[in-house]
């Protein structure tokens, strides 16, 4: 029996550790994204469709691999003479061509089939429209022909609902989202409730899906889009029936001014002052009591930028990529079981549960969390607009009148 | 010791390396330095492989056999290919210091002449016999310089062409040019039919008078410039004219009824005759408003269902100034779309519905001269 050669020995070694970590990879916990733990219908149907066809194609890359692998090590150039070499086996070539043949058109079918289901929009419960842009997505809810939205009709005045981050559904509801973006090409991807969908500027393009149980489903942003692609992700927060109905009407609810005399007070000031010019807040007035109107579009490329209306109401910000929420609060509503999901969701931000480090550090320097296109001295491409939340050089006390103030949009 | 292919990759997965070291040290980016050692790190594996497999070619690690064989031995023959290569590195660099598009022809002329002197040197070494090599030249050659050639040509005679025809002074003069050109073409091409032994250098001189014919007239065409050509009005200068009335405009005269990309509108508005209806992807046919993204260009297809002709018109309601007059165009429209035509409108709005509650107005689609309309939500 022959010894092993060291370099023999490492590759083995080498070989074993790779395919240990791949192994283990597969073993992870708490994976939000995980495309093959479906909680919606499209991405069951998509579930149903990869697995066998992962097994087919798997079974076949194996066989092909394990053939390189005998060929390379059994054929490796020892100085023997070269095989005999010959041609021609019609029945061996025929079957080479028909097998795969067949494999595809079976492939074929329910794939065709499947995609043709999942662009299927009709019947919707709930349309939304998504907005995606650098690096943030917008949804706004328009109203029915009968003044419902998502097919629950307001119970006080309706109007549209403006939202980021966070999409919020009814549950056991075909929600079809109409999807543009307003700069580069994104991509709309929630792994749970379907598959990708790419938002192209110029063109309106629909996807589907519908969430099994109350509860958040994460996503992100699937088509590199800039800078800070890895920052743009998405939750769609699934409620039941009357929980959603909640969730409307506290949307719909008008602007509540803070108390005067209050820090939440000075700190809607500050808002106006500093903020307003891209933030809308809807119902927001200034000092001589005319309604203040947001104009992104003169500081922003994409010409947009989020509405905090009810920002406390959502529990993520800056693109679903920071908290709102401490650790403890956060996981409290991320892992709660999904009859008790709702009223948990809707408390929104508390004082307790609000994370000021990190929306602090965001008022201090935005651009230094999240990577962006602000540097005044680089932005003669985009003749001065920004491409993201620039530096602004708040104070401490600017800063601490704004989180109180923000802390009330709810 | 090494074959040849696995020297490529040693060598590009060293100048891999290298350029991941050089870039990011200069350049001091992480996005092109994970770039190139990725590729290094490809090209390095693809290099462990090839060594440890001899580029599966026993035969190749015979180099002996390479340096002594009867085809080894030819002389190298003239070529003009070195040439060209030089006068693209001439061109490069000329146009450095000029304009982008010479450096541009001058890469694509140094890519070519070392290409073909690449070719060139391949085949005369493909064996001891020069009709053998010549003929492999001309296999490996003629389906990359042919059809080049060909393009090349092609482009030449319609650029030409095209000088000619915006080189006439009025639309019906080239008419009558082009109509006499075609004819003398055409009365040409049937006497060679009909010749039955044509000799293939009256042919040839027939088409080389011809090709060069007409370059020189484009050159000439081209020296002249062109003439003057007038423009027609569009529906823009309706919007800028405030004319979007139900009355036929130079804009709708000839317009094109019918839109090529259909594909993914924001909505489509109908109109038959009396209301306009929203078709709009997830919807059930009953919405009044039609909601669309603020600070973003949305696409409106608008079918025209009605017995006679209908102008689409948006109103965009902008604000004034402190004299009142409106600090940008009123409304915009879609040319006068005849029954059962098509037209698209792209419009962008940059104030939400609510800012311009207070004036008691709405952004509005109306289809011009009735009552037919659909109030925009811009959230």
């Amino acid at each position: 029996m022959t010894e092993s050669s060291p370099l023999r020995s490492r590759l083995r070694t080498a070989a074993l550790v790779g395919v240990g970590a791949v192994v283990l990879a597969s073993c992870a916990q708490d994976a939000p994204q995980d495309t093959w733990d479906p909680a919606g219908s499209e991405a069951q149907r998509i579930h149903d469709l990869q697995w066998p066809i992962f097994m087919i194609a798997g079974i076949v890359g194996l066989i092909v691999m394990a053939v390189v692998a005998i060929c390379v090590v059994k054929f490796k150039d020892r100085g023997q003479p070269i095989p005999e070499q010959s041609h021609g086996k019609a029945w061996l070539e025929y079957m080479f061509i028909a097998l795969p043949a067949v494999l595809l058109a079976g492939i074929a079918v329910p794939t065709v089939a499947t995609i043709i289901e999942l662009n299927d929009t009709d019947d919707a419960d709930c349309v939304i429209n998504v907005t995606g842009q650098q690096w943030w997505w917008e949804y706004d809810y328009p109203i029915a022909g009968d003044g419902s939205i998502c097919g629950y009709m307001p119970t006080g005045e309706t109007g549209t609902i403006v939202t980021s981050g966070q999409m919020v559904i009814p549950t056991d509801a075909k929600v079809v989202i109409r999807g543009t973006s307003r700069d580069v090409i994104h991509s709309f991807w929630v792994p749970r409730l379907n598959g990708k969908r790419d938002m192209v500027p110029g063109g309106v393009h629909t996807w589907n899906f519908n969430a099994n149980e109350p509860g958040i489903y994460a996503g992100q942003c699937a088509e590199f889009c800039g800078l800070s692609h890895a920052n743009m992700r998405m939750e769609i927060v699934a409620l039941d029936a009357a929980d959603f109905q909640s969730w409307i009407d506290n949307q719909l609810e008008p602007y509540q001014p803070p108390e005067e005399g209050t820090l939440a007070a000075e700190g809607e000031a500050e808002f106006v002052a500093q903020c307003a010019r891209c933030h809308q807040v809807d119902g927001l007035t200034d000092a001589d009591g005319n309604l203040v109107v947001a104009h992104p579009e003169d500081q922003v490329y994409s010409g947009a930028a989020p509405n905090l209306t009810n920002l406390m109401t959502r529990n993520t910000f800056a693109g679903a990529t920071w908290d709102l929420l401490v650790e403890d609060c956060r996981d409290e509503v991320w892992d709660a079981p999904a009859d008790e999901f709702g009223p948990l969701y809707l408390e929104g931000v508390t004082d307790e549960c609000l994370n000021e480090t990190q929306l602090k550090q965001w008022l201090r320097n935005a651009p230094a969390m999240k990577p962006m296109y602000t540097d005044a001295e680089l932005l003669e491409p985009t003749d001065g607009l920004v491409r993201g939340m620039p530096y602004l050089a708040l104070s401490e006390d600017q800063i601490d009148k704004l989180v109180a103030y923000l802390l009330e949009r709810k | 010791m090494f074959t040849t292919g696995t020297k490529l990759l040693i060598g590009s997965a060293a100048l891999a390396w290298i350029g991941a070291a050089v870039y990011g040290v200069a350049q001091e980016g992480a996005l092109g330095t994970i770039g190139l050692v990725s590729a290094a790190v490809a090209l390095s594996l693809l290099a462990g492989i090839n060594t440890f497999v001899r580029d599966s070619n026993v035969s190749a690690t015979d180099t002996e056999s390479f340096e002594t064989s009867a085809a080894a031995q030819a002389t190298a023959r003239n070529s003009l290919w070195p040439l060209l290569s030089a006068l693209g590195i001439t061109m490069m660099a000329l146009g450095m210091a000029t304009l982008p598009a010479i450096f541009i022809l001058g890469i694509v002329v140094t890519a070519a002449g070392l290409l073909e002197w690449l070719v060139q040197g391949w085949s005369e070494r493909a064996s001891a016999e020069r009709a053998y090599n010549d003929e492999a030249r001309e296999v490996l050659a003629d389906p990359l310089e042919l059809p080049v050639a060909g393009a090349i040509v092609f482009a030449v005679i319609v650029y030409s062409f095209s000088r000619v025809m915006l080189g006439m002074s009025t639309k019906e003069a080239t008419v009558v040019v082009f109509s006499v050109l075609a004819a003398v073409v055409l009365a040409i091409g049937t006497m060679i039919a009909l010749k039955r032994n044509i000799s293939t250098p009256v042919i040839t001189g027939v088409f080389s008078i011809g090709i060069v014919a007409v370059i020189a007239g484009g050159a000439i065409a081209g020296l002249n410039g062109e003439r003057e050509v007038h423009e027609h009005e569009t529906t823009a200068d309706l919007a800028e004219e405030n004319e979007c009335g139900p009355e036929e405009t130079h804009a709708d005269d000839k317009a094109s009824q019918t839109v090529a990309a259909k594909s993914n509108p924001a909505a489509t508005l109908i109109f038959d005759g009396a209301a306009l209806e929203i078709d709009q992807a997830g919807d059930d046919g009953n919405s009044e408003t039609l909601t669309l993204p603020r600070s973003n260009p949305s696409n409106i297809m608008f079918l025209n269902e009605s017995d006679g002709e209908a102008r689409l018109v948006l109103e965009l309601h902008p604000p004034v100034d402190e004299s009142g007059v409106p600090i940008s165009i009123e409304r915009i429209c879609t040319t006068l779309v005849e029954e059962g035509g098509r037209q698209f409108m792209t419009a962008e709005f940059d104030r939400p519905s609510f800012a311009l509650e207070d004036e008691g107005v709405a952004y509005e689609f109306v289809v011009a001269g009735t009552d037919a309309s659909v109030e925009v939500v811009v959230p």
